[in-house]
């Protein structure tokens, strides 16, 4: 007999390995280049918002300032390759550690705090840094070129060029890797824990819990995971630039979050994946996608108030629930 | 009867309310002490001292002869002081064995630090589901349940840490007659065969005589008085109600 909750995000797993099949054969299908392309980033932008499920879903530390774990990665990695010369692989893991630290230094000054004040606080870090990087401009060794801002800072990755499909594989396999850990990490002790501290923080702290202990260590790995996303990027676009730490790129991980159902991590990962290809495969102008983003949340909210996949998992779990309990406690 | 936790010259206030005024109060090892007051006496402010949730302005607490006035509610709770609340708090998206296993692993990781070697966590979760009988509830969401189970529920939690003592705030209050026979049975059960002290908060004299070793009665942030639960009757009317309803008849003749 299993002892735990079975329904905690019980079958998706199975779904999950469906949608992987799909995508393996999707290119096989003769896909064009620009649609392959949009895959691609769809994978690493769903990475990036299971990444902010750990923290805001999970956790329930609603982030609005996420962007700022994605963006340190991606100007790690351009400044290491670019300006200091490393080789990627180290950029990139001091990339992944970069990130990390921010997120212990934005958990630190956000578990304190609660609800709305945390929304504020991560949103106040994340606009102050994208701020900071519009306007900061570095120069190249030889001081050739200025960059940094909206222009951006190359990505050297050294090596010879990657062709689409690689990437898009590689992408994949990343996605999928990544997933597969961020289910592993919130059906752990430490992610019922999170989801404890979410729920309740008094009662939390009425059953041993060291609250902001836990609350920071939510941020770190959140951050981190959002790090490898925003190394992933760097790595296929071959740029960083001050957008990776846009408000926009914020709200998008909590909206995709929000649609997908938060703290499943797999409704997340999917909804990013699905709206992203959506949003980007149809040609929808920048201020169209907005409108778009705001739809499908409002849509979502009416009718899957706790996301597509949190409704669907509480449907299922109260079903359940009627057949082995007694009547006379409901 | 050795002393387990001794409150000592307790004040709070919250801005221009004084709410307690210098209480002392103490609990033997395996003492059931009933905390008696009407209500805002100050009754729960001073549980929330001795469990931490809230610091005194002055005095100290003392357990196991440490000091651990400025302990946080879960160090307290790991180790060893535990609590219910008035006002159950379930965790909204967790099953009941999962809200249960969240105290218990914290309980674990705390004796396991202290020496204690890995003890089967399955078996232990069941055991306290069954002795709570919430067993046949253990896959609902916490958040679906009767008044009575989330009762249990914080029976369950509080008693998962293996406490030395454990704080019940007005725990049996709005049940109904089988839930408050069950968990009276069970909280019996808990000093008799493991020697755990309470501390029970209430306004109902009759729990109190039934259950307690000793009776502390607290008014307007001081202890009024303390003795025999049999006594309680005797204190009751005449600190209580007595004189209220004299006022108001004096009031009423009056008009």
């Amino acid at each position: 007999m299993k002892k735990s909750g079975p329904f905690r995000h019980g079958k998706f797993p199975g779904v999950l390995a469906a949608g992987a099949g799909v995508l393996l054969l999707l290119p096989l299908a003769g896909i064009d280049a620009f649609l392959l392309n949009v895959l691609t980033l769809g994978f690493l932008v769903a990475v990036y918002t299971g990444s902010w499920d750990i923290v805001g879903g999970v956790a329930g530390q609603i982030s609005l300032g996420h962007a700022l774990f994605f963006g340190a990665a991606t100007y790690a990695c351009a400044l290491l390759t670019s300006l200091a010369g490393w080789p990627f692989p180290l950029a990139a893991v001091a990339a992944l550690l970069l990130a990390t630290a921010a997120g212990a230094a934005v958990g630190a000054l956000s578990a304190p705090l609660k609800g709305p004040f945390v929304a504020l606080l991560t949103l106040a870090l994340g606009e102050g840094a994208h701020e900071f990087f519009l306007g900061q401009t570095f120069f190249s060794p030889k001081g050739a070129y200025s960059w940094g801002g909206e222009g951006g800072i190359p990505v050297l990755l050294g090596g010879p060029s990657i062709s689409p499909w690689t990437a898009y594989y590689a992408a994949l396999a990343f996605l999928v890797l990544c997933t597969w850990l961020m289910l592993r990490i919130a059906r752990s002790e430490e992610g019922l824990i999170w989801t404890a501290v979410s729920g309740s923080e008094l009662s939390a702290r009425a059953s041993g819990v060291d609250v902001l202990r836990y609350k920071r260590r939510a941020f770190m790995v959140a951050a981190a995971l959002a790090g490898a996303a925003g190394v992933g990027f760097a790595a296929f676009v071959g740029r960083a630039t001050a957008d990776d730490f846009s408000l926009e790129l914020s709200f998008q991980a909590a909206t995709f979050a929000a649609v997908g159902g938060r703290g499943t991590i797999v409704g997340p990962v999917l909804s990013a994946l699905l709206l992203h290809s959506l949003l980007q495969g149809t040609g929808i102008p920048p201020a169209g996608r907005v409108l778009l983003y705001a739809l499908a949340l409002l849509l979502t909210l009416r009718f899957f108030p706790g996301g597509v996949a949190g409704t669907l998992r509480d449907r299922v779990r109260s079903r359940r629930m009627v057949a082995p309990g007694k009547g006379e406690n409901r | 009867m050795s002393e387990l936790l001794l409150a000592e010259g307790i004040t709070k206030s919250f801005g221009a309310n004084r709410v307690l005024r210098g209480v002392t109060i103490s609990i033997g090892r395996g003492e059931v002490v009933g905390l008696f007051g009407p209500n805002g006496s100050g009754k729960t402010t001073l549980a929330n001292i001795i469990s931490g949730l809230v610091f005194p302005d002055r005095g100290r607490v003392l357990f196991e002869g440490k000091d651990i006035t400025r302990m946080t509610m879960d160090a307290r709770f790991r180790a060893g002081i535990s609590r219910t609340f008035q006002i159950p708090n379930p965790y909204p998206s967790l099953t009941v064995v999962e809200s249960v296993r969240v105290a218990l692993l914290c309980g674990q990781a705390a004796r396991q630090a202290g020496g204690e070697e890995k003890a089967g966590l399955e078996e232990e979760l069941d055991s306290l589901l069954g002795r709570t009988g919430l067993f046949a509830q253990r896959f609902w969401p916490a958040a679906k349940l009767s008044q009575g189970c989330l009762r249990r529920l914080e029976f369950a939690r509080a008693i998962s840490c293996r406490p030395r003592l454990v704080l019940l705030d007005e725990v049996f209050s709005a049940l109904s007659a089988k839930d408050e026979a069950e968990l009276v049975a069970l909280m019996r059960s808990l000093y008799r065969e493991e020697e755990i002290s309470f501390l029970l908060i209430s306004h109902n004299p009759l729990i109190l005589e039934e259950l307690c070793d000793r009776v502390v009665a607290i008014e307007d942030g001081r202890v009024f008085w303390e003795g025999k639960p049999g006594d309680l009757a005797r204190y009751v009317p005449a600190a209580n109600h007595a004189h209220e309803l004299e006022d108001e008849m004096h009031e009423e003749g009056g008009s």
